[in-house]
């Protein structure tokens, strides 16, 4: 390996520690609701292993605890996982030229987090790296199926670790990633649409709403630099 | 639980991902499109941070998770906007925010 993929791997992992330690709790959350709604050991296990998407598995085992057939839970977990498909579409123009098996590991460890630290650092260096993304995506894989694995085995010695306020590293990382670029009028426009519209619909749309929220401050930004321009001047 | 169902929901999560990864499909984002995306990750994020901090209900109106949270975020939204690096918005902000929650909430 290169010395700059060197740097790119270990960068990658630096960068996901706070995102990583912030969703300990809803991991470990994950695998005890994963045994209490009556998954063995292994499925528990398996279902972090394979599914790999927090809300969509406690999405999916909050159903099932309920007695929900097959059907409302796959179509669940379709919804919830939706906004992936968005971040598959902008991350295509840097990936189609790499291998199939660079394509389907980076896809497989594509989320929120891996998604936004890895936006974050092709913009600073104005180029995608293969090895950073991986790296972000695999140090969040291997904390999400730990603490998973802390949740099925000590689930019940771990409760009310969600009201440690660990969340807050997700907030402080996400504004510190976000603000930097709000002097940009179609920037402001899309944080405060896709923000206000979150924090409203999420009473009524408990699966939706962030890819609902999110499209919506997409589309206003849009519209606001196609008609005004993108820099306030 | 049947393992069929953790198949299937390992399936859907992945297609989500994979989808426009595959070269299979032909589709090139034109212009438009990709200024249309270059807003994705202010808009997800935010919809993802927004409701840690703030709340609504039809009742009460908007509320917030606490006034650890709210002042936290507002100095990392301070911070990052005055230019410092990201790394130390998010440990200033965390220590901020962990030190009010131990020594006053």
């Amino acid at each position: 390996m290169s010395a700059s993929n060197m740097q790119h791997l270990r960068q990658g992992i630096v960068a996901t520690i706070p995102l990583a330690v912030a969703v300990l709790p809803w991991g470990i959350l994950t695998g005890a609701l994963a045994i209490q709604t009556g998954f063995s050991f292994w499925a528990a296990q398996l279902m972090s292993l394979l599914v790999f998407a927090g809300a969509a598995q406690l999405s999916a085992m909050t159903l099932m605890a309920g007695g929900a057939g097959a059907p409302a839970v796959m179509s669940s977990v379709f919804v919830i996982s939706s906004r992936h498909l968005l971040y598959s579409i902008v991350f295509r123009q840097h990936v189609l030229q790499l291998p199939w098996r660079w394509r389907v590991a980076l896809a497989f460890v594509l989320t929120d987090e891996m998604f936004a630290i890895s936006e974050a650092h092709t913009r600073e260096h104005n180029e995608f790296s293969p090895v950073f993304a991986l790296a972000s995506g695999l140090t969040f894989y291997v904390v999400w199926n730990f603490a998973t694995l802390l949740g099925i085995v000590a689930g019940d010695a771990m409760s009310n670790l969600e009201q440690l306020g660990l969340d807050f590293a997700i907030v402080a990382t996400f504004v510190a990633m976000t603000f930097t670029d709000l002097f940009k009028r179609p920037v402001l426009v899309a944080v405060l649409v896709s923000g206000a519209l979150a924090v409203v619909l999420q009473h009524w749309l408990a699966e939706s709403y962030i890819i609902v929220a999110a499209l919506a401050g997409m589309v206003s930004a849009y519209c606001v630099d196609v008609i005004l321009g993108s820099d306030n001047d | 639980m049947t393992s069929w169902l953790l198949l299937s929901l390992a399936i859907i999560t992945f297609f989500n991902r994979y989808a426009f990864f595959s070269t299979t499909v032909r589709y090139t984002p034109g212009p438009g499109v990709r200024k249309f995306l270059s807003y994705s990750s202010f808009a997800v994020l935010t919809a993802i941070w927004a409701p840690l901090v703030f709340n609504f209900s039809p009742t009460e109106g908007v509320g917030t998770a606490g006034l650890d949270y709210l002042l936290a975020t507002l100095l990392a939204a301070v911070l990052t906007i005055a230019r410092v690096r990201s790394i130390l918005v998010v440990l200033l902000s965390t220590a901020c925010f962990f030190s009010l929650r131990f020594w006053f909430f």
